[in-house]
Protein backbone atom coordinates (compact mmCIF):
# COMPACT_ATOMS: atom_id res chain seq x y z
CA UNK A 1 0.00 0.00 0.00
CA UNK A 2 1.05 3.56 -0.60
CA UNK A 3 3.09 5.55 1.76
CA UNK A 4 0.70 6.75 4.32
CA UNK A 5 0.17 9.37 6.77
CA UNK A 6 1.48 10.65 10.00
CA UNK A 7 0.27 12.87 12.80
CA UNK A 8 -2.76 10.76 13.18
CA UNK A 9 -2.94 8.25 15.88
CA UNK A 10 -4.26 4.83 15.71
CA UNK A 11 -5.08 3.38 19.04
CA UNK A 12 -5.81 -0.17 19.91
CA UNK A 13 -7.23 -1.05 23.20
CA UNK A 14 -7.72 -4.53 24.49
CA UNK A 15 -9.75 -4.05 27.61
CA UNK A 16 -9.28 -7.52 29.09
CA UNK A 17 -5.52 -7.16 29.17
CA UNK A 18 -5.72 -3.50 30.03
CA UNK A 19 -3.04 -3.08 27.48
CA UNK A 20 -2.97 -0.20 25.18
CA UNK A 21 -0.53 0.68 22.52
CA UNK A 22 -0.47 3.49 20.07
CA UNK A 23 0.50 3.12 16.52
CA UNK A 24 1.37 6.12 14.51
CA UNK A 25 0.24 5.87 11.01
CA UNK A 26 1.30 8.17 8.29
CA UNK A 27 -2.00 9.74 7.38
CA UNK A 28 -0.89 13.27 6.72
CA UNK A 29 1.27 12.58 3.71
CA UNK A 30 -1.70 10.98 2.05
CA UNK A 31 -3.56 14.23 2.44
CA UNK A 32 -0.48 15.96 1.09
CA UNK A 33 -0.20 13.70 -1.91
CA UNK A 34 -3.77 14.21 -2.97
CA UNK A 35 -6.79 14.83 -0.87
CA UNK A 36 -8.81 12.15 -2.61
CA UNK A 37 -6.45 9.53 -1.29
CA UNK A 38 -7.65 10.08 2.22
CA UNK A 39 -10.71 8.07 1.45
CA UNK A 40 -8.61 5.15 0.26
CA UNK A 41 -6.39 5.37 3.28
CA UNK A 42 -9.36 5.24 5.57
CA UNK A 43 -10.81 2.21 3.88
CA UNK A 44 -7.46 0.51 4.31
CA UNK A 45 -7.65 1.30 7.98
CA UNK A 46 -11.05 -0.25 8.07
CA UNK A 47 -9.65 -3.52 6.67
CA UNK A 48 -6.97 -3.43 9.28
CA UNK A 49 -9.50 -2.70 11.96
CA UNK A 50 -11.61 -5.63 10.90
CA UNK A 51 -8.56 -7.89 10.81
CA UNK A 52 -7.70 -6.94 14.36
CA UNK A 53 -11.27 -7.28 15.46
CA UNK A 54 -11.41 -10.84 14.21
CA UNK A 55 -7.98 -11.84 15.40
CA UNK A 56 -7.83 -10.27 18.80
CA UNK A 57 -11.09 -8.45 19.46
CA UNK A 58 -9.40 -5.09 19.60
CA UNK A 59 -11.35 -1.91 19.98
CA UNK A 60 -10.16 0.60 17.48
CA UNK A 61 -10.30 4.33 17.74
CA UNK A 62 -9.07 6.62 15.04
CA UNK A 63 -8.19 10.18 15.84
CA UNK A 64 -7.05 12.20 12.94
CA UNK A 65 -6.64 15.58 14.53
CA UNK A 66 -6.47 16.47 18.18
CA UNK A 67 -9.18 19.07 17.73
CA UNK A 68 -10.45 21.79 15.42
CA UNK A 69 -7.46 24.04 16.16
CA UNK A 70 -5.10 21.22 15.28
CA UNK A 71 -6.77 20.83 11.90
CA UNK A 72 -6.90 24.57 11.25
CA UNK A 73 -3.25 25.09 12.19
CA UNK A 74 -2.32 22.18 9.95
CA UNK A 75 -4.15 23.78 7.02
CA UNK A 76 -2.60 27.20 7.62
CA UNK A 77 0.81 25.62 7.98
CA UNK A 78 0.39 23.65 4.78
CA UNK A 79 -0.72 26.75 2.90
CA UNK A 80 2.33 28.54 4.33
CA UNK A 81 0.23 31.43 5.57
CA UNK A 82 0.74 33.50 8.65
CA UNK A 83 -1.47 32.90 11.65
CA UNK A 84 -1.82 36.69 11.92
CA UNK A 85 -2.84 37.03 8.29
CA UNK A 86 -5.10 34.11 7.43
CA UNK A 87 -6.70 34.09 4.01
CA UNK A 88 -10.06 33.29 5.47
CA UNK A 89 -11.91 32.33 2.29
CA UNK A 90 -9.22 29.83 1.23
CA UNK A 91 -8.86 28.28 4.67
CA UNK A 92 -12.61 28.12 5.30
CA UNK A 93 -13.10 26.26 2.04
CA UNK A 94 -10.34 23.77 2.87
CA UNK A 95 -11.59 23.33 6.43
CA UNK A 96 -15.15 22.62 5.38
CA UNK A 97 -13.90 20.30 2.63
CA UNK A 98 -11.91 18.36 5.17
CA UNK A 99 -14.86 17.94 7.48
CA UNK A 100 -17.06 16.86 4.60
CA UNK A 101 -14.56 14.21 3.54
CA UNK A 102 -14.31 12.92 7.08
CA UNK A 103 -18.07 12.64 7.26
CA UNK A 104 -18.17 10.82 3.92
CA UNK A 105 -15.73 8.32 5.37
CA UNK A 106 -18.08 7.80 8.29
CA UNK A 107 -15.74 9.39 10.78
CA UNK A 108 -17.76 11.03 13.52
CA UNK A 109 -16.93 14.71 13.52
CA UNK A 110 -17.16 16.31 16.93
CA UNK A 111 -19.35 19.31 17.55
CA UNK A 112 -16.21 21.34 18.34
CA UNK A 113 -15.26 21.08 14.67
CA UNK A 114 -18.65 22.50 13.73
CA UNK A 115 -18.31 25.40 16.16
CA UNK A 116 -15.06 26.42 14.53
CA UNK A 117 -16.62 25.99 11.07
CA UNK A 118 -19.33 28.43 12.12
CA UNK A 119 -16.74 30.85 13.49
CA UNK A 120 -14.81 30.72 10.21
CA UNK A 121 -17.93 31.43 8.19
CA UNK A 122 -18.85 34.29 10.48
CA UNK A 123 -15.39 35.83 10.10
CA UNK A 124 -15.55 35.32 6.37
CA UNK A 125 -18.83 37.24 6.16
CA UNK A 126 -17.47 40.02 8.37
CA UNK A 127 -14.48 40.34 6.07
CA UNK A 128 -16.86 41.30 3.26
CA UNK A 129 -18.08 44.34 5.14
CA UNK A 130 -16.15 47.61 5.15
CA UNK A 131 -14.16 47.95 8.32
CA UNK A 132 -14.43 51.68 8.70
CA UNK A 133 -17.02 53.21 10.98
CA UNK A 134 -19.13 56.11 9.71
CA UNK A 135 -16.90 58.30 11.87
CA UNK A 136 -13.91 57.18 9.83
CA UNK A 137 -12.25 54.97 12.48
CA UNK A 138 -10.85 51.60 11.50
CA UNK A 139 -12.51 48.66 13.24
CA UNK A 140 -10.74 45.67 14.67
CA UNK A 141 -9.78 42.94 12.20
CA UNK A 142 -12.43 40.21 12.60
CA UNK A 143 -9.65 37.59 12.44
CA UNK A 144 -7.90 39.08 15.46
CA UNK A 145 -9.50 36.87 18.13
CA UNK A 146 -9.01 33.67 16.18
CA UNK A 147 -5.37 34.51 15.41
CA UNK A 148 -4.63 35.06 19.08
CA UNK A 149 -6.21 31.75 20.00
CA UNK A 150 -4.37 29.84 17.29
CA UNK A 151 -1.04 31.42 18.22
CA UNK A 152 -1.64 30.38 21.82
CA UNK A 153 -2.52 26.86 20.72
CA UNK A 154 0.62 26.60 18.59
CA UNK A 155 2.74 27.68 21.57
CA UNK A 156 1.33 24.89 23.71
CA UNK A 157 1.54 22.38 20.90
CA UNK A 158 5.23 23.20 20.67
CA UNK A 159 5.55 22.95 24.46
CA UNK A 160 3.90 19.51 24.30
CA UNK A 161 6.50 18.40 21.78
CA UNK A 162 9.24 19.76 24.05
CA UNK A 163 7.81 17.75 26.96
CA UNK A 164 7.84 14.64 24.82
CA UNK A 165 11.54 15.12 24.08
CA UNK A 166 12.25 15.74 27.76
CA UNK A 167 10.48 12.53 28.64
CA UNK A 168 12.52 10.58 26.14
CA UNK A 169 15.69 11.52 27.99
CA UNK A 170 14.13 11.28 31.43
CA UNK A 171 12.98 7.75 30.63
CA UNK A 172 16.62 6.71 30.48
CA UNK A 173 17.03 7.34 34.17
CA UNK A 174 15.47 4.59 36.19
CA UNK A 175 14.33 4.91 39.77
CA UNK A 176 14.54 2.33 42.45
CA UNK A 177 11.38 1.29 44.28
CA UNK A 178 11.17 2.00 47.96
CA UNK A 179 12.44 -0.67 50.34
CA UNK A 180 9.76 -2.55 52.20
CA UNK A 181 9.25 -0.33 55.22
CA UNK A 182 6.15 -2.13 56.42
CA UNK A 183 7.82 -3.79 59.46
CA UNK A 184 8.82 -0.34 60.73
CA UNK A 185 5.48 1.38 60.55
CA UNK A 186 2.21 0.91 62.41
CA UNK A 187 1.45 0.43 66.06
CA UNK A 188 4.10 -1.19 68.22
CA UNK A 189 2.95 -3.95 70.60
CA UNK A 190 2.10 -2.76 74.10
CA UNK A 191 3.43 -4.75 77.03
CA UNK A 192 1.74 -4.46 80.42
CA UNK A 193 3.54 -5.37 83.57
CA UNK A 194 1.23 -7.67 85.52
CA UNK A 195 1.52 -10.50 88.02
CA UNK A 196 -0.34 -13.77 87.57
CA UNK A 197 -3.04 -13.04 90.19
CA UNK A 198 -3.98 -9.71 88.72
CA UNK A 199 -4.05 -11.22 85.28
CA UNK A 200 -6.43 -14.00 86.39
CA UNK A 201 -8.59 -11.43 88.11
CA UNK A 202 -8.78 -9.28 85.01
CA UNK A 203 -9.61 -12.27 82.87
CA UNK A 204 -12.42 -13.34 85.21
CA UNK A 205 -13.87 -9.86 85.16
CA UNK A 206 -13.82 -9.95 81.41
CA UNK A 207 -15.61 -13.33 81.30
CA UNK A 208 -18.19 -12.09 83.80
CA UNK A 209 -18.96 -8.96 81.77
CA UNK A 210 -19.24 -11.00 78.64
CA UNK A 211 -21.72 -13.37 80.28
CA UNK A 212 -23.80 -10.49 81.62
CA UNK A 213 -24.12 -8.83 78.25
CA UNK A 214 -25.13 -12.10 76.66
CA UNK A 215 -27.87 -12.56 79.29
CA UNK A 216 -29.11 -9.04 78.73
CA UNK A 217 -29.19 -9.52 75.00
CA UNK A 218 -31.43 -12.55 75.54
CA UNK A 219 -33.89 -10.61 77.61
CA UNK A 220 -33.94 -7.58 75.39
CA UNK A 221 -36.41 -7.58 72.60
CA UNK A 222 -35.81 -5.58 69.58
CA UNK A 223 -38.51 -3.08 68.86
CA UNK A 224 -38.35 -0.84 65.89
CA UNK A 225 -40.99 1.41 64.55
CA UNK A 226 -42.32 0.41 61.22
CA UNK A 227 -40.87 2.63 58.59
CA UNK A 228 -43.27 4.51 56.39
CA UNK A 229 -42.97 3.99 52.68
CA UNK A 230 -43.12 6.86 50.25
CA UNK A 231 -46.33 5.54 48.71
CA UNK A 232 -48.09 5.35 52.09
CA UNK A 233 -46.93 8.84 52.91
CA UNK A 234 -48.26 10.22 49.64
CA UNK A 235 -51.60 8.55 50.38
CA UNK A 236 -51.67 10.00 53.88
CA UNK A 237 -50.85 13.49 52.69
CA UNK A 238 -53.51 13.51 49.99
CA UNK A 239 -56.03 12.35 52.59
CA UNK A 240 -54.98 15.15 54.94
CA UNK A 241 -55.28 17.65 52.09
CA UNK A 242 -58.74 16.45 51.20
CA UNK A 243 -59.85 16.76 54.81
CA UNK A 244 -58.28 20.21 55.26
CA UNK A 245 -60.15 23.47 54.93
CA UNK A 246 -60.02 24.69 51.30
CA UNK A 247 -57.72 21.75 50.67
CA UNK A 248 -54.80 23.89 51.81
CA UNK A 249 -52.20 22.89 54.40
CA UNK A 250 -49.18 24.65 55.77
CA UNK A 251 -45.85 22.89 55.35
CA UNK A 252 -45.03 23.57 58.98
CA UNK A 253 -48.25 21.90 60.11
CA UNK A 254 -47.42 18.79 58.17
CA UNK A 255 -44.08 18.46 59.92
CA UNK A 256 -45.11 19.73 63.34
CA UNK A 257 -46.23 16.44 64.79
CA UNK A 258 -43.39 14.40 63.35
CA UNK A 259 -40.41 13.81 65.61
CA UNK A 260 -38.66 11.07 63.68
CA UNK A 261 -36.06 12.41 61.27
CA UNK A 262 -36.67 9.63 58.76
CA UNK A 263 -40.37 10.42 58.76
CA UNK A 264 -39.65 14.10 58.14
CA UNK A 265 -37.49 13.29 55.16
CA UNK A 266 -40.11 10.94 53.71
CA UNK A 267 -42.78 13.63 54.13
CA UNK A 268 -40.63 16.15 52.32
CA UNK A 269 -39.83 13.75 49.48
CA UNK A 270 -43.50 12.81 49.24
CA UNK A 271 -44.40 16.50 48.83
CA UNK A 272 -41.75 16.95 46.14
CA UNK A 273 -43.00 13.87 44.37
CA UNK A 274 -46.61 15.01 44.50
CA UNK A 275 -45.65 18.46 43.24
CA UNK A 276 -43.76 16.85 40.39
CA UNK A 277 -46.65 14.63 39.39
CA UNK A 278 -49.04 17.57 39.65
CA UNK A 279 -51.06 16.27 42.58
CA UNK A 280 -50.43 19.39 44.57
CA UNK A 281 -49.31 22.96 44.15
CA UNK A 282 -46.76 24.45 46.53
CA UNK A 283 -46.71 28.18 47.14
CA UNK A 284 -44.34 30.40 49.03
CA UNK A 285 -45.11 34.11 49.15
CA UNK A 286 -41.66 35.26 50.26
CA UNK A 287 -38.16 33.94 50.89
CA UNK A 288 -38.03 31.69 53.95
CA UNK A 289 -41.76 32.25 54.37
CA UNK A 290 -44.33 29.56 55.12
CA UNK A 291 -44.94 27.13 52.29
CA UNK A 292 -48.55 26.32 51.56
CA UNK A 293 -49.54 23.21 49.74
CA UNK A 294 -52.80 22.91 47.93
CA UNK A 295 -54.52 19.90 46.53
CA UNK A 296 -54.30 20.35 42.77
CA UNK A 297 -56.81 17.65 41.87
CA UNK A 298 -59.60 19.37 43.73
CA UNK A 299 -58.76 22.94 42.70
CA UNK B 1 25.70 13.34 64.84
CA UNK B 2 28.58 15.70 64.23
CA UNK B 3 30.94 14.35 61.65
CA UNK B 4 30.10 15.51 58.13
CA UNK B 5 31.28 12.27 56.54
CA UNK B 6 29.15 10.34 58.98
CA UNK B 7 26.09 12.38 57.96
CA UNK B 8 26.91 11.92 54.30
CA UNK B 9 27.05 8.18 54.85
CA UNK B 10 23.71 8.28 56.67
CA UNK B 11 22.11 10.24 53.82
CA UNK B 12 23.37 7.68 51.34
CA UNK B 13 21.60 4.94 53.30
CA UNK B 14 18.46 7.02 53.51
CA UNK B 15 18.40 7.53 49.76
CA UNK B 16 18.88 3.80 49.22
CA UNK B 17 15.99 2.84 51.47
CA UNK B 18 13.67 5.60 50.35
CA UNK B 19 13.83 5.10 46.60
CA UNK B 20 11.43 7.97 45.96
CA UNK B 21 12.71 11.55 46.14
CA UNK B 22 13.77 12.17 49.74
CA UNK B 23 12.72 15.53 51.09
CA UNK B 24 15.73 17.47 52.37
CA UNK B 25 13.81 18.66 55.42
CA UNK B 26 12.99 15.08 56.47
CA UNK B 27 16.59 13.96 56.06
CA UNK B 28 17.88 17.01 57.96
CA UNK B 29 15.52 16.31 60.84
CA UNK B 30 16.61 12.66 60.95
CA UNK B 31 20.21 13.58 61.67
CA UNK B 32 19.46 16.81 63.51
CA UNK B 33 21.00 19.45 61.26
CA UNK B 34 19.75 22.52 59.41
CA UNK B 35 17.98 22.10 56.09
CA UNK B 36 20.50 24.25 54.26
CA UNK B 37 23.43 22.21 55.50
CA UNK B 38 21.65 18.99 54.60
CA UNK B 39 21.14 20.26 51.08
CA UNK B 40 24.84 21.05 50.76
CA UNK B 41 25.75 17.57 51.96
CA UNK B 42 23.33 15.98 49.50
CA UNK B 43 24.86 17.99 46.67
CA UNK B 44 28.37 16.98 47.75
CA UNK B 45 27.26 13.37 47.78
CA UNK B 46 25.75 13.76 44.30
CA UNK B 47 28.99 15.27 43.02
CA UNK B 48 31.00 12.41 44.52
CA UNK B 49 28.90 9.91 42.57
CA UNK B 50 29.44 11.85 39.38
CA UNK B 51 33.19 12.23 39.86
CA UNK B 52 33.51 8.54 40.53
CA UNK B 53 31.71 7.81 37.24
CA UNK B 54 29.21 5.72 39.13
CA UNK B 55 26.37 3.87 37.45
CA UNK B 56 24.09 5.28 40.10
CA UNK B 57 23.50 9.00 40.25
CA UNK B 58 21.70 11.30 42.66
CA UNK B 59 19.28 13.75 41.14
CA UNK B 60 17.57 16.73 42.67
CA UNK B 61 13.81 16.77 42.23
CA UNK B 62 11.32 19.16 43.77
CA UNK B 63 13.46 20.02 46.81
CA UNK B 64 14.46 16.41 47.37
CA UNK B 65 17.10 13.94 46.26
CA UNK B 66 16.81 10.54 44.67
CA UNK B 67 18.95 7.67 43.41
CA UNK B 68 18.59 7.01 39.68
CA UNK B 69 20.57 4.97 37.20
CA UNK B 70 23.11 6.75 34.99
CA UNK B 71 21.27 7.62 31.80
CA UNK B 72 24.07 6.46 29.51
CA UNK B 73 23.68 2.93 30.85
CA UNK B 74 20.09 2.75 29.65
CA UNK B 75 20.91 0.58 26.64
CA UNK B 76 22.54 -2.06 28.86
CA UNK B 77 19.56 -2.09 31.18
CA UNK B 78 17.33 -2.58 28.18
CA UNK B 79 19.50 -5.48 27.01
CA UNK B 80 18.60 -7.53 30.08
CA UNK B 81 14.89 -6.73 29.99
CA UNK B 82 12.25 -8.06 27.68
CA UNK B 83 11.64 -5.31 25.18
CA UNK B 84 8.59 -3.95 26.90
CA UNK B 85 7.74 -0.55 25.53
CA UNK B 86 6.77 2.24 27.76
CA UNK B 87 3.23 3.44 27.45
CA UNK B 88 3.68 6.89 26.07
CA UNK B 89 1.50 9.85 26.71
CA UNK B 90 -0.82 10.63 23.83
CA UNK B 91 -0.56 13.88 21.92
CA UNK B 92 -3.69 15.13 23.63
CA UNK B 93 -2.30 14.24 27.05
CA UNK B 94 0.95 16.09 26.32
CA UNK B 95 -0.97 19.17 25.17
CA UNK B 96 -3.10 19.25 28.30
CA UNK B 97 -0.07 18.61 30.48
CA UNK B 98 1.84 21.45 28.82
CA UNK B 99 -1.06 23.86 29.39
CA UNK B 100 -1.32 22.85 33.04
CA UNK B 101 2.44 23.04 33.56
CA UNK B 102 2.78 26.57 32.20
CA UNK B 103 -0.53 28.02 33.34
CA UNK B 104 -1.03 26.41 36.73
CA UNK B 105 -3.23 26.67 38.67
CA UNK B 106 -5.65 26.43 35.76
CA UNK B 107 -9.29 25.38 35.34
CA UNK B 108 -10.66 22.83 32.89
CA UNK B 109 -12.51 25.62 31.09
CA UNK B 110 -9.27 27.47 30.37
CA UNK B 111 -7.64 24.26 29.10
CA UNK B 112 -10.60 23.52 26.83
CA UNK B 113 -10.55 27.06 25.52
CA UNK B 114 -6.86 26.89 24.55
CA UNK B 115 -7.21 23.48 22.88
CA UNK B 116 -10.60 24.20 21.30
CA UNK B 117 -11.85 20.81 22.43
CA UNK B 118 -13.07 19.14 25.64
CA UNK B 119 -10.31 17.66 27.76
CA UNK B 120 -12.24 15.91 30.54
CA UNK B 121 -11.01 12.39 29.88
CA UNK B 122 -7.44 13.46 29.30
CA UNK B 123 -7.44 15.30 32.62
CA UNK B 124 -8.81 12.22 34.38
CA UNK B 125 -6.08 10.09 32.85
CA UNK B 126 -3.33 12.48 33.87
CA UNK B 127 -4.69 12.66 37.41
CA UNK B 128 -4.77 8.84 37.56
CA UNK B 129 -1.10 8.82 36.53
CA UNK B 130 -0.47 11.33 39.35
CA UNK B 131 1.11 13.80 36.96
CA UNK B 132 -1.47 16.44 37.87
CA UNK B 133 -3.53 17.12 40.97
CA UNK B 134 -6.38 19.30 42.13
CA UNK B 135 -5.32 22.60 43.66
CA UNK B 136 -8.47 23.85 45.28
CA UNK B 137 -11.12 25.84 43.48
CA UNK B 138 -11.18 29.05 41.52
CA UNK B 139 -13.25 31.92 42.88
CA UNK B 140 -14.90 32.26 39.45
CA UNK B 141 -18.56 31.39 38.90
CA UNK B 142 -19.27 27.74 39.58
CA UNK B 143 -16.07 27.47 41.63
CA UNK B 144 -14.30 25.27 39.06
CA UNK B 145 -11.49 22.97 40.16
CA UNK B 146 -7.96 24.24 39.65
CA UNK B 147 -5.26 21.88 38.42
CA UNK B 148 -1.50 21.89 38.92
CA UNK B 149 1.41 19.56 38.31
CA UNK B 150 2.79 17.17 40.94
CA UNK B 151 6.23 16.13 42.17
CA UNK B 152 5.71 13.02 40.06
CA UNK B 153 5.46 15.30 37.03
CA UNK B 154 8.90 16.76 37.76
CA UNK B 155 10.41 13.30 38.18
CA UNK B 156 8.67 12.06 35.02
CA UNK B 157 10.31 14.78 32.93
CA UNK B 158 13.50 14.91 35.01
CA UNK B 159 13.06 18.54 36.03
CA UNK B 160 14.60 19.94 39.20
CA UNK B 161 11.73 22.38 39.53
CA UNK B 162 9.18 24.16 37.34
CA UNK B 163 11.76 26.84 36.51
CA UNK B 164 13.51 24.23 34.37
CA UNK B 165 10.58 23.97 31.96
CA UNK B 166 11.58 25.04 28.47
CA UNK B 167 10.56 28.57 27.47
CA UNK B 168 7.00 28.75 26.25
CA UNK B 169 7.53 31.68 23.95
CA UNK B 170 10.74 32.01 22.00
CA UNK B 171 11.57 34.24 19.07
CA UNK B 172 11.94 31.41 16.64
CA UNK B 173 8.43 30.18 17.37
CA UNK B 174 6.92 33.66 17.23
CA UNK B 175 8.54 34.12 13.82
CA UNK B 176 7.11 30.79 12.75
CA UNK B 177 3.63 31.83 13.80
CA UNK B 178 3.99 34.95 11.69
CA UNK B 179 5.06 33.04 8.66
CA UNK B 180 4.57 29.33 8.39
CA UNK B 181 6.62 29.03 5.21
CA UNK B 182 9.93 28.88 7.05
CA UNK B 183 8.51 27.11 10.05
CA UNK B 184 7.39 24.08 8.08
CA UNK B 185 10.90 23.48 6.82
CA UNK B 186 12.37 23.68 10.30
CA UNK B 187 9.67 21.48 11.72
CA UNK B 188 10.15 18.66 9.24
CA UNK B 189 12.86 17.04 11.34
CA UNK B 190 10.72 16.70 14.45
CA UNK B 191 8.32 13.94 13.30
CA UNK B 192 11.12 11.38 12.84
CA UNK B 193 11.90 11.83 16.48
CA UNK B 194 8.33 11.27 17.56
CA UNK B 195 8.12 8.13 15.53
CA UNK B 196 11.34 6.55 16.70
CA UNK B 197 10.24 5.08 19.99
CA UNK B 198 6.78 4.10 18.94
CA UNK B 199 5.52 0.79 17.79
CA UNK B 200 5.24 0.84 14.06
CA UNK B 201 2.88 -1.41 12.27
CA UNK B 202 3.76 -3.01 9.01
CA UNK B 203 0.91 -2.37 6.66
CA UNK B 204 0.26 -5.07 4.16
Amino acid sequence: MDKIVYNSRFFMDKPCMRSFFGITILLKSVCDAANKDLHNALSNFNCLAIWYTIRMSYKIQLNIFEGPFDLLVYLIEKAEMSIYDIEISVITRQYLGHIRRLEESDVAVGSEFMVLAATLIEIKSQMLLPRITPAGETMEDPREGLSQKLAEYVRFKRAAAALETLREDAGHKLEKPQEDLQPFVGEPDIFLKMDMDRFIEAFRAFIYRRKKTEELQHMRRHIERERVSLETKIGAISELLRAAKNHVLKFGELLAKITDRYDKVVTFIALLDMAKSGQLIARQSQNFGEIEVENAEQG
Amino acid sequence: MQNRDRIKSAFESLLFVFGEPMDVRTAAAAVGIEKKEAQEIFRELARAYEERGSGIRIREIDGGFQFVTFEENYDYIRAITTPARERRLSQAALEVLAIIAYRQPVTKGEIDSIRGIKSDRVIEGLAAKELIEERGRSSAIGRPILYGTTGRFLAYFDLKDLGELPQLEDEELEEAIKSFGEYTAADEAAPAKTLAGQTELELL
